[in-house]
């Protein structure tokens, strides 16, 4: 019966009502949508990472990753191998060989990150082989083939077809260098990755670097994302010279932005409900000033404080909810067309997303989990915004009211 | 045993700036199946009275007494519920929730004091039929007259099984006849149900249908009349009284 006094007290002025219902509707619907846009981003990004580049679970030389000297490589590598060979959880790997040095073309050079990677090893675990944009995969005939980002092709003003010559230490601190021949460009969604990162077969790395297989990088793939940390711990507790980690260890732009994104709807949400509270305040203090006197009278008659009190607080939470529930709705019905078709970020700004490392095309992704929160914070601003009122009204005096 | 009591009830409104003294040391009596008006001058004290006994107000001095039970000095909880199972309300005005139909409003009450479904529908069918609302159960206060929203908020006072009803100026928006029908109602429940009755009013014509009236001044009680009990002539003659007004 309380439900049926605040659903109907609603409906009295269906305008006012219905104006706040909109305002909430149209808020969720931004305030879902922007978030679902920014989880595509994120989750965009992270794919891209882990499967282009990271992997799940990495292993180095304790100091690779901070010293990055060439002799930093992993000792063990035969038996992590046969280890990884056998683990179910483990989809495929790859191992590389990396280092540091310049690139030089007839007009300028750059300093660059050489990877040297097993071709088909890599091709089975990441997706990076998908950027390729001009020209072939390092199987070539040629000897010495080498990949470039399009970007330092620009730089250094060379194409496909073209000899560059990378120039490193070897193993003994000997400055080394070798001439190789482009054979393709690629281009990720990072510009800077692009600049900075060449690819060589892992074995004529080896030829230059060290005359024996030296790898540097274990990167791998495991079944499903969440057995990463499991994977992690068992390699470092059975190996001691290595260090195994996880991509959340690993990358702090991953760490970065999947804690983050964990916690966005809440940080819009409170911004658009905030704006929200008010309206609702106001149509709730219009709502209880206007009918004083049936409070009043209420109260004479019988009806407990605290019976007016859930009462009115059920209106604002019916309200809200009604205005709410077709927001969600429609966000929702926004979603599930825009989030086949994505959203194509170029006109407004995709190219300097690039920059970042971020995708043109946005494929918003709502977790269910960001319905879920958006109720809650829904019903709890609607109580919070309804407080105030309901004690105004519980502060009336019957005896007052009812005279006249 | 009086069912109301009220002690040496006095009530100062603005004690600190300009005393107004509402109600100067009253003491009455109200025994069970008694139909009684309070009549004065505007200004007299006949609310501050009412809302005395209704437990709406608390007095400076004195006290109430319902049924043996002291209400003056109740905590405000228990006040309320105490005003739920034992006082019927009817007011000028503003007495129905309006998004309720007639039904609705006098179900209400019934619900707020837990009552078994069954029983409360069976009586406040029961109650809206006697009041001659048989037809209104499902229209809205907006859709009825202002006489017949008045029979609701008896029917509704009635429906809670109250010790007895307070009624402050129930004809007070309500032309001559829809005035008189209501007293008619109110009559009939006091006559067949013995429903104890308190109403005030400026109304000569209600005044001659109570059989005690009590005429307040300036918060004082300055007379309080008991007629005999109805007998076949005083009917008639109040009947009389009616015709000659109209
Ligand atoms: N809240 C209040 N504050 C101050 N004075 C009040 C208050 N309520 C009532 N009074 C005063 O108390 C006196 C009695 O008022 P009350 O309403 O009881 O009179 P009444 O007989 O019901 O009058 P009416 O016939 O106009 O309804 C009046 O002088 C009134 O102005
Ligand atoms: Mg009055």
């Amino acid at each position: 019966m309380l439900l049926s006094i605040s659903w109907r007290n609603i409906w009295r002025h269906p305008a006012r009502s219905g104006v706040l219902m909109m305002a909430i509707i149209a808020g969720l619907w931004a305030g879902i949508l922007v978030t679902a846009l920014t989880n595509g981003w994120i989750h965009q990004r992270f794919v891209n990472m882990i499967q282009e580049e990271i992997t799940h679970v990495q292993i180095h030389h304790p100091e690779f990753l901070t010293e990055r000297e060439p002799w930093m490589y992993i000792q063990n590598k035969d038996e992590i191998f046969r280890f990884l060979e056998r683990d179910e959880r483990v989809l495929s790997w790859s191992a590389r060989t990396l280092t540091d040095g310049m690139i030089q073309s007839p007009l300028t050079t750059s300093g660059v990150q050489i990877r040297g990677v097993q071709i088909d090893r890599e091709r089975a675990t990441t997706t990076f082989h998908e950027n390729l944009t001009t020209g072939d995969y390092l199987d070539s005939e040629l000897r010495n083939p080498v990949l470039l980002g399009e970007r330092l092709a620009d730089k250094l003003n060379v194409e496909v077809g073209n000899r560059i010559v990378l120039t490193f230490q070897d193993l003994e601190n000997e400055i080394t260098s070798g001439s190789f021949t482009i054979t393709g460009l690629f281009r990720t969604a990072s510009n800077p990755y692009d600049e900075r990162n060449v690819f060589v077969r892992s074995d004529d790395l080896q030829d230059l670097l060290a005359g024996e297989v030296v790898f540097h990088e274990i990167a791998i793939l495991v079944d499903r994302e969440e057995l990463s940390d499991s994977v992690r711990t068992d390699l470092n507790y059975q190996f001691d010279q290595i260090i195994a980690e996880t991509w959340y260890e690993l990358s702090p732009e991953l760490r970065y932005i999947t804690d983050a994104g964990g916690n966005l709807i809440v940080y819009i949400m409170a911004v658009i409900l905030l704006a929200l509270a008010f309206g609702i305040l106001n149509t709730m203090l219009m709502a209880i000033f206007e009918r004083m006197r049936e409070l009043g009278m209420l109260l004479a008659i019988g009806m407990s404080k605290l019976r007016v009190f859930v009462m009115i607080m059920m209106e604002s939470v019916i309200l809200t909810m009604t205005g709410a529930g077709g927001g969600l709705l429609l966000a929702w019905l926004t979603l599930g067309y825009l989030g086949e078709k994505g959203i194509d970020m170029t006109s407004m700004g995709g190219d300097s997303m690039a920059e970042f490392g971020y995708d043109a095309v946005v494929y918003p992704i709502a977790y269910t989990n960001d319905y879920v929160t958006t109720i809650i914070l829904v019903v709890v601003t609607a109580l919070l915004a309804a407080i105030y009122p309901a004690i105004k009204a519980l502060r009336l005096n019957p005896g007052e009211v009812v005279r006249e | 045993m009086a069912i109301i009591t009220t002690q040496n009830l006095s009530k100062i409104y603005n004690p600190d700036t300009i005393p107004v003294h509402a109600l100067r040391d009253v003491s009455l009596e109200f025994e069970e199946g008694e139909f009684t008006t309070v009549r004065g001058p505007s200004g007299s004290g006949k609310t501050t009275l009412l809302n005395m006994i209704g437990g709406l107000d608390i007095p400076n001095e004195g006290f109430v007494e319902i049924d043996g039970t002291r209400i003056t000095g109740m905590k405000d909880r228990e006040l309320i519920n105490f005003r739920l199972n034992n006082i019927g309300f009817v007011f000028q005005a503003y007495n129905l929730i309006p998004v309720f139909t007639a039904y609705e409003n006098v179900s209400f009450i019934m619900l707020l004091q837990k009552r078994e479904k069954s029983e409360m529908k069976e009586r406040a069918e029961e109650l809206l039929t006697a009041m001659g609302l048989s037809k209104k159960f499902d229209s809205r206060p907006k859709q009825l007259s202002g006489g017949e929203q008045q029979r609701v908020a008896v029917a509704r006072a009635l429906a809670s099984r109250p010790k007895f009803i307070l009624a402050d100026e129930p004809t007070a928006n309500l032309d001559t006849d829809s005035a008189m029908n209501l007293l008619d109602m109110m009559e009939k429940m006091n006559k067949e149900e013995n429903v104890t009755f308190i109403f005030s009013t400026h109304d000569q014509r209600v005044i001659d249908r109570a059989r005690r009236v009590i005429t307040m001044v300036d918060g004082a009680i300055d007379k309080d009349e008991r007629k005999s009990p109805p007998s076949k002539g005083e009917s008639e003659l109040s009947e009389q009284g009616d015709d000659s007004l109209s």
